[in-house]
């Protein structure tokens, strides 16, 4: 009985994070944070001493995990794990990059824009040309 | 003449085709080019919305104390997220949001379906139409305000983590990224339909996948 709350309903499905301190403290106050059985959370909370492999694990946990849709990471961390980032091409979980209070939001690192920047392109346009 | 005139016919039929295609492609990539600017307009929104949160947060820590708003206060025993996502993973995935769900408002929810199915009930049919309506519309306002209540409750629960009594900034704190969450699910699903009108551009023009 104790663990009812703990069984998600059949959709239903958390928000992982991956940022700097006060981007997690501001959504665990929205009510982000889950913390299971196993003393695991969702979220990894990125500071000086964060090595990079930490924020590897974590987001290869997250991307890996099937109760997680969405996985924020603020853009200067995903900046770390770019190849990972890039890599990654699943729909679910949705990996959104979300700008920091010290690095704001650069268009040119989103790893989706980056994506499709080619169809602006000179070449892209003149092979649709022809 | 019969040959020539089915010729040209074929001819007229094959430019409409390619007209038609011509088209679709066009509609693609407007459909393409519109998500995209709704996408990086909502990212511009999300960075005014964090950026209010992040303030708010500082102006707590400011009145509250640094050691009474760190990361050392969380709770790291077993609890489910109150906020969480419903996922339709349909052609393209669809996120909708469930902001401060909890075991109370689903009962109030089953609740309130349970109440309009028995409202279908024969015996009840011997009341007036007016009678009805009014009355499901006093349950719909009891079980809003009961929902309200419990949304409430599991802020304050959410917030209590850092103390009793807090900073009005924090929860000002709390609202900015309450905002920024729906903001961020709007982000996701305008994502999925970018990629989606992405991919359909992509087949068409026959060009390489990244």
């Amino acid at each position: 009985m104790a663990n009812r709350n703990q069984i998600p309903t059949s959709n239903s499905a958390l928000i992982a994070m991956i940022a700097d301190e006060d981007t997690v403290v501001g959504f665990l106050l929205a009510g982000v944070g889950n913390v299971d059985l196993r003393r695991k959370t969702n979220y990894l909370i990125v500071d000086s001493k964060t090595t990079v492999k930490q924020v590897e694990d974590a987001f290869k946990e997250f991307t890996t995990r099937e109760d997680i849709a969405v996985i924020l990471i603020s853009q200067y961390v995903a900046n770390m794990i770019r190849f990972l980032v890039d890599s990654y091409s699943k729909p679910v979980p949705a990996i959104l990059e979300i700008p920091s209070k010290d690095h704001p939001y650069d268009p040119a690192h989103d790893s989706i824009l980056s994506r499709v920047k080619y169809l602006f392109s000179a070449e892209s346009v003149a092979s649709g040309r022809r | 003449m019969e040959v020539a005139d089915h010729k040209t016919q074929s001819l007229e039929n094959g430019q409409a085709a390619e007209e038609e295609v011509d088209e679709i492609e066009n509609d693609n990539v407007l459909q393409f080019m519109d998500s995209m600017d709704a996408y990086l307009t909502l990212v511009h929104s999300l960075s005014s919305t964090l950026r209010q949160g992040w303030l708010d947060l500082a102006s707590a820590r400011h009145s509250m104390g640094a050691y009474r708003l760190n990361t050392a206060l969380l709770d790291h025993t077993s609890h489910p997220a109150a906020t969480s996502l419903l996922v339709d993973e349909g052609k393209e995935p669809h996120f909708t949001l469930c902001k401060w769900r909890s075991s109370g408002n689903e009962k109030l929810l089953l609740g309130e379906e349970q109440s309009s199915h028995d409202k279908s009930h024969p015996q009840l049919r011997h009341r007036g139409a007016t009678l009805l309506s009014e009355e499901k519309t006093s349950f719909e306002n009891k079980a809003s305000c009961e929902i309200d209540d419990q949304v409430q409750k599991e802020r304050s629960k959410s917030l209590s983590v850092f103390g009793t009594l807090v900073s009005p900034k924090l929860r000002a704190a709390q609202l900015s990224f309450e905002t920024a969450l729906e903001t961020l699910v709007e982000i996701a699903n305008t994502r999925s339909e970018m990629l989606r009108a992405f991919d359909k551009v992509n087949q068409k023009s026959g060009g390489s996948k990244d």
